[in-house]
């Protein structure tokens, strides 16, 4: 407990810069959207142009399928850039609070305190988990205050919130990935940007997979592919089978944590 | 000119305390001592000395110059720390070519000569080596430029005694060579054994300046009696006498005084043993420290 | 010039990283050109009926989209995005990998001024990234010309890769003024990742449109590829101050850092 709470207060004030970076970006994404709004009524409305637009072009520029005069349909296209704050934080905390120790040199001071190791390792998850569920709650609920002082449509409450679970997942990756990259490279120092190296190979494979059918094979690579933005904003929620098998990456990275840091020689 | 001179050196860091007024010169040639207890500001100084922290008021120069301005005097100072880190991925050999290139001058034998003083393997990479083998790469980093002013700090932590040893016999050859030697430390004997002159520094006031035979000579003396029977409390009761510890037949002090004063006082009792000796540097240090200085 | 090649030495790995990254961008996107080029028509007709502000959040020129210019403008915000993110983490971990991996008391004893060490330290940064814009100017005039469907203006298609170097210029200042204002930092990732990307958002969402005071804030919208396009020029308000921020972020670094005290390792 002492080693979670230790863990929380170094990354306390991370945490509320990344709060308040992630309202902003919803805050300024949303607002933006008076503008797509008020735009449409000037021209023949938008979904009769995607519809006709090649779905190559479509997928450039990520909204394949959402229908954009819709607050929920513009959600999706926003939640793209949200999904991707959220990510860099997880995949950067969960590097850096298992790679801390050896980057600040004080590996020797905890290990030689009697805890396993895997409590170690217990704790700082522990206390990643705590700031991803922060960061989740804070886009949930800069959604839910934003969102109606610029939408008039109807309640898209039940949307956000499936967004925000399957943003919750994608956290969980990368946070689990960013942790198992920790504990296995020789220098952990170095573990930060290989995951948002691995997280931007992703982002940019989640852009280019659905140009073309050839292609869609690699979107079991990016998590970002893993849900369907469509489809939960069309209200169909979150498909379980790819939620359990996301989990159990999960699970797989965060077992992998465990076994390496056990195994791992420390820089001291 | 004097190759170090401190003038009313004071460095604040904010509320907490740094140095207050140090002030010290040190000539050409010499061995200076620089002692105090951790935390007490030797750090701070030799950092300010070497232009890595800027003073809050006063001056330090190097031969002269101040080694922010002229930071081209720093080309005749060797400057080993505490503790020793550098960069990453590169092995001995790259580390002290590297260091080699700041100076105007081929220092090829002579890192290979050094090397083999400290028994150091050049082709090893710097992040393999412990943290003994990490302080001889600073050693050698320090020396291979033939400095006119080394300035070490605690220099000997983390190598083994067969090394200190060769690590001061370089020193006292290269001091013979005509280097000046600035060298802080917290452990005496080495102090001790090395050093003409002493400054001696506490919560960051030097207290004391002194030719290191003065500081040991003067007035005192180790004295330790052995009485027939239990000796009197009341012998001891005099002036200049310190460090009492007394226990049955046994005593052992430190003295400073007319030293006819206390034998005349001793020649009362009967006593089966008596030695007096300089008392080391530790006691005088000990004595500084302990009480108000 | 021994601590400029010591500096580009440490850097090698991480420069061939970004520079095929920065390749591998332009690669993928540029094989499709064909494919759109195919559909150039139907898109630009299509595209005729969007409104303005739509036009510019895509940064979708109407009038050039299907051509290998307008189509490259697109593509090569992704390159500059990465390429600021290169150029920032440049700038933030030259001046502070110094404290941050303790070799402080090494360098700042040796007979070097501060100044030429923030000197030597900002051209072999400098010289980082001209590598990379270089090769991958390369890179993509290979790629372009296999791709292309029709000729294009090797003039213009320089002048938006040029932008790449200006970007990356800004980000690298303001990294490495940022950077001696900090003690000690502990990593450099998270602050430059946050700085680059919240510029991107920003440009992406905020700066749309005619909107011309907010494209000051993100340096991404200071160059307008449609603008470059048809006048063969850069906007000078924005040029002129992408060079203020420059210019002033380096004589603030030379200026700070030559008065920071270097603490004891802790």
């Amino acid at each position: 407990m002492n080693m979670v709470l230790r863990e929380l207060k170094a990354s306390s004030r991370a945490l509320i810069i990344w709060s308040v970076s992630m309202f902003l970006c919803v805050l300024t994404g949303t607002i933006k959207f008076t503008a797509y709004t008020t735009a449409t009524s000037t021209g023949p409305s938008i979904n009769e142009l995607l519809k006709t637009m090649p779905t190559s072009i479509k997928a450039l520029f990520g909204f394949a399928s959402f229908d954009m005069a819709t607050m929920a349909g513009y959600l999706a296209l926003l939640f793209i850039y949200v999904e991707l704050v959220a990510a860099i934080h997880a995949a950067l905390l969960g590097a850096g609070i298992i790679a801390k120790e050896e980057s600040d040199k004080t590996t020797e001071y905890l290990m030689t305190k009697p805890v396993s190791r895997a409590a170690i390792v217990t704790s700082k998850l522990v206390a990643a988990l705590l700031n991803v569920v922060v960061i989740n709650v804070v886009t949930l609920v800069s959604f839910l205050v934003v969102i109606p002082l610029y939408s008039k449509g109807n309640d898209i409450s039940g949307e956000v919130l499936m967004l925000t679970l399957s943003m919750f997942v994608v956290q969980l990756i990368f946070l689990s990935l960013g942790a198992v990259l920790a504990a296995w490279m020789r220098h952990p120092r170095t573990s930060g940007s290989v995951a948002t190296g691995v997280l931007f190979t992703a982002y940019f494979v989640a852009r280019i997979t659905d140009m073309s059918d050839k292609l869609r094979f690699l979107n079991v690579i990016s998590p970002f592919k893993y849900f369907d933005l469509g489809r939960m904003v069309a209200g169909n929620g979150l498909n379980t089978g790819i939620v359990l098998l996301s989990l159990a990456l999960v699970a797989a990275f965060t077992a992998l944590t465990y076994v390496f840091y056990q195994k791992r020689d420390l820089n001291i | 000119m004097s190759v170090i001179e401190i003038k009313n050196l004071t460095k604040n860091y904010g509320k907490a305390r740094g140095i207050i007024d140090v002030s010290l010169t040190v000539e050409q040639g010499e061995i200076f001592g620089f002692i105090g207890p951790n935390g007490a500001g030797k750090s701070t100084t030799i950092r300010t000395l070497l232009g890595l922290i800027y003073p809050t008021s006063g001056s330090a120069r190097i031969f002269g110059k101040c080694c922010t301005t002229n930071p081209e005097v720093r080309e005749d100072v060797g400057y080993l720390p505490s503790e020793v880190f550098y960069y990453d991925g590169m092995r001995v050999i790259d580390l002290l070519r590297y260091s080699a290139s700041f100076y105007k001058k081929d220092c090829t034998k002579r890192i290979n000569e050094l090397a083999e003083i400290m028994d150091l393997d050049l082709k090893k990479r710097i992040d393999d080596l412990s943290f003994g083998n990490k302080k001889k790469v600073g050693i050698v980093q320090g020396l291979i430029h033939e400095p006119r002013l080394i300035i070490l700090d605690e220099p000997t932590a983390g190598l083994d005694p067969l090394m200190q040893q060769r690590f001061f016999e370089l020193i006292a050859s290269e001091n013979k060579k005509g280097a000046t030697v600035f060298l802080s430390s917290h452990i005496l004997r080495e102090v001790q054994k090395m050093c003409e002159r002493v400054a001696l520094i506490k919560d960051g006031r030097i207290i004391k300046l002194e030719k290191m035979s003065e500081l040991q000579g003067n007035n005192f003396k180790r004295i330790k009696v052995e009485g027939q029977s239990d000796l009197d409390k009341t012998i001891f009761d005099m002036p200049g006498v310190s460090k009492l510890e007394n226990g049955g037949k046994t005593a052992s002090f430190l003295y400073r005084g007319d030293i006819n004063n206390i034998i005349r006082k001793l020649a009362q009792t009967e006593l089966s043993n008596l030695s007096i000796d300089e008392p080391d540097l530790e006691e005088i240090f000990m004595h500084y420290y302990s009480k108000d200085g | 010039m021994n601590m400029y090649l010591h500096e580009l030495k440490s850097m090698r790995k991480s420069t061939i990283m970004w520079t095929c990254s920065m390749i591998a961008i332009a690669l993928v996107y540029l094989s499709l050109y064909p494919a759109i080029f195919s559909d150039g028509a139907h898109f630009k007709d299509m595209l005729a009926g969007y409104p303005a502000s739509i036009r510019a959040v895509l940064g979708v020129t109407l009038d050039s989209v299907t051509t290998l210019l307008g189509f490259y403008s697109m593509i090569i915000a992704f390159v500059v995005l990465c390429g600021g993110i290169q150029a920032m983490n440049l700038g933030m971990s030259m001046l502070s990998k110094e404290t941050r991996e303790r070799t402080a008391d090494f360098l700042l004893v040796k007979p070097v001024s501060r100044a030429a060490v923030v000197t030597a330290k900002i051209l072999a940064g400098l010289t980082v990234f001209l590598i990379t814009d270089v090769v991958y100017y390369a890179g993509a005039s290979v790629i372009a010309s296999i791709v292309k469907q029709s000729s294009y203006s090797g003039g213009l298609f320089f002048m938006i890769n040029l932008t790449l170097f200006f970007v990356q210029l800004i980000f690298f200042a303001i990294g490495a003024v940022v950077s001696v204002f900090f003690d000690r930092l502990r990593s450099v990732l998270p602050v430059s990742l946050g700085t680059v990307f919240g510029c991107y958002i920003i440009g992406a969402l905020v700066a749309a449109g005619k909107d011309d005071w907010a494209r000051f804030i993100s340096p991404f919208r200071y160059f307008d590829y449609s603008y470059i396009i048809q006048n063969s020029r850069y906007e000078t308000p924005y040029l002129a101050t992408g060079a203020v921020i420059v210019i002033v972020s380096v004589v603030t670094c030379y200026f700070v850092y030559a008065r920071k005290d270097i603490h004891a390792v802790s």
